[in-house]
């Protein structure tokens, strides 16, 4: 069994503007750590294009089409100051919610063990009707509901460690217990939402955590509150929405994660979908700005899936 | 702002800062607070290993009221050395920390400026003046306006 990779050169299209964070760069590093010779048994496939109908499972379609409506011929468009769109951004938003979709297919079906889509942008800001924080459409929802609508599962969790808290995943979630997000994020930063008190029909569990919070922080929410909570609700499928953010490194916030970190909780992860639901694991990239801790903390979370599909 | 967010503290720093010995007194740091404009002295052995730092505010506290004298006596207490009252293990930071980073210790902690440490050893020491010198580099430098399209 393999650990497949889902990408697309469209992703490396979009452009947020001069200097913009959540740049091109980002993933042209990952992609490079991954085509290194320990990734070699990586299956490297081209995301396709999301459909419409995969986006409005989760997005009004009358959202959907204003914001592809938005894509500007030439030059950019700012739907808000964080988020900006250029010519390329339509498509690469829609490989990005593609390549969940596909990856859910592939791992339901057998085809791989598990799949990391290395995309932007990325989704877990975005609400549905609401594109904010960077994000366009919610590639995760959209990949979880994809799960539900064509496969019949009944219980899809995803598993968020990106710094910020994902409004956008917890939106389109929160009246739906099919449904069960996990966020660890760092307390009183962007967008603001995220609290312990936000716990949607007892499926939305977040954790935030005070700023400088490390390795020691992380393993005992994880002992205390994520794995009981995934333990108890019995996912047939794991979604991550996997953001590198929470390193030390990064310049947008103020947790201390390391690269061993997002190891130890990408085995921990897969601990639990082998316990559940096959070793069945798709993840995505949301943040992580700065460049060489994003590319090793990748690659670490890779090279922790891949050892699960080759042990699988 | 997204120039700013690429720079570290090495890159807005004062490297090689002036330093003092713990063993110097407290006249030669009161000395340095005068001819230089900074508020905090980094105090080092000789292999530049950050014992403590020296600040305006260690010196004030050394003349604040105690049980040994009535009135404290500026002559005596100058001629003290400089590791009887400066901050032991101080706070420090990386030259690789996002100088975002830095700019929220800074807040965070209402402090005026922390030494750098690099492999155990004293690399520089960086103060707000420092920070705001960076903000103002990173909006000069570029900042090509992103909403060239009217908003929503």
């Amino acid at each position: 069994m393999t650990t497949l990779l889902y990408t697309h050169s469209a992703c490396l299209e979009h452009d947020a503007g001069y200097g913009h964070p959540e740049c091109a760069a980002r993933l042209a590093a990952i992609l490079k750590a991954l085509k290194t010779p320990p990734f070699s048994a990586l299956q490297w496939r081209d995301a396709p294009l999301a459909s419409i109908d995969q986006l409005t499972r989760i997005h009004a379609p009358a959202h959907v089409e204003r914001i592809l409506s938005r894509i500007p011929k030439q030059g950019h468009y700012a739907i808000d100051g964080d988020t900006v769109v250029s010519p390329q951004s339509g498509e690469a938003a829609l490989r990005a919610a593609g390549a969940v979709c596909a990856a859910v297919d592939a791992v339901i079906e057998g085809a791989a063990h598990n799949a990391f889509c290395a995309i932007r942008p990325p989704g877990h800001h975005a609400e549905p009707n609401q594109s904010m924080g960077f994000c366009l459409f919610g590639n995760a929802a959209i990949g979880a509901a994809h799960a539900r609508a064509v496969h019949g599962l009944e219980r899809v969790a995803v598993v968020d460690f990106d710094v910020h808290h994902g409004n956008g995943t917890q939106a389109a979630f929160e009246r739906d217990p099919a449904y069960l997000y996990i966020s660890t994020h760092q307390a009183y930063i962007y967008p603001g939402t995220g609290r312990r008190s936000e716990r949607g029909v007892g499926n939305i569990v977040n954790i935030p955590l005070p700023a400088n919070s490390g390795a020691a922080e992380l393993q005992e929410v994880w002992r205390q509150e994520i794995e009981p909570a995934l333990a108890a609700f019995k996912p047939e499928l794991l979604l991550v929405s996997a953001g590198f953010d929470a390193h030390y490194l990064d310049p947008l916030a103020e947790l201390n994660f390391t690269e061993d970190d997002y190891a130890w909780m990408t085995q921990q992860l897969l601990a639990i979908a082998r316990e559940h639901c096959q070793g069945r694991v798709v993840s995505m990239l949301e943040g992580g700005y700065n460049l060489q801790a994003l590319a090793a903390s990748t690659a670490a979370h890779v090279s922790a899936l891949m050892e699960d599909g080759a042990s699988g | 702002m997204y120039e700013f967010l690429k720079y570290q503290v090495r890159d807005a720093m004062t490297a090689e800062p002036i330093v003092i010995s713990a063993k110097a007194k407290l006249r030669e740091a009161e000395e340095l607070f005068e001819t230089h404009d900074f508020n905090g002295v980094p105090v080092v052995d000789d292999q530049w290993r950050l014992l403590g730092i020296l600040t305006k505010f260690d010196v004030l506290k050394a003349f604040s009221l105690d049980t040994q004298a009535l009135v404290p006596r500026y002559e005596d207490i100058m001629e003290q050395p400089v590791e009887t009252v400066m901050t032991r293990d101080p706070v420090s930071v990386r030259p690789d920390l996002p100088l975002s980073r830095l700019l929220q210790k800074l807040v965070d902690t209402r402090t005026k400026s922390l030494p750098v440490v690099e492999n155990g050893r004293l690399a520089g020491i960086i103060a707000r003046e420092d920070v705001l010198k960076a903000l103002r580099r990173a909006a000069i430098k570029h900042e090509v306006p992103a909403h060239e399209s009217p908003r929503p």
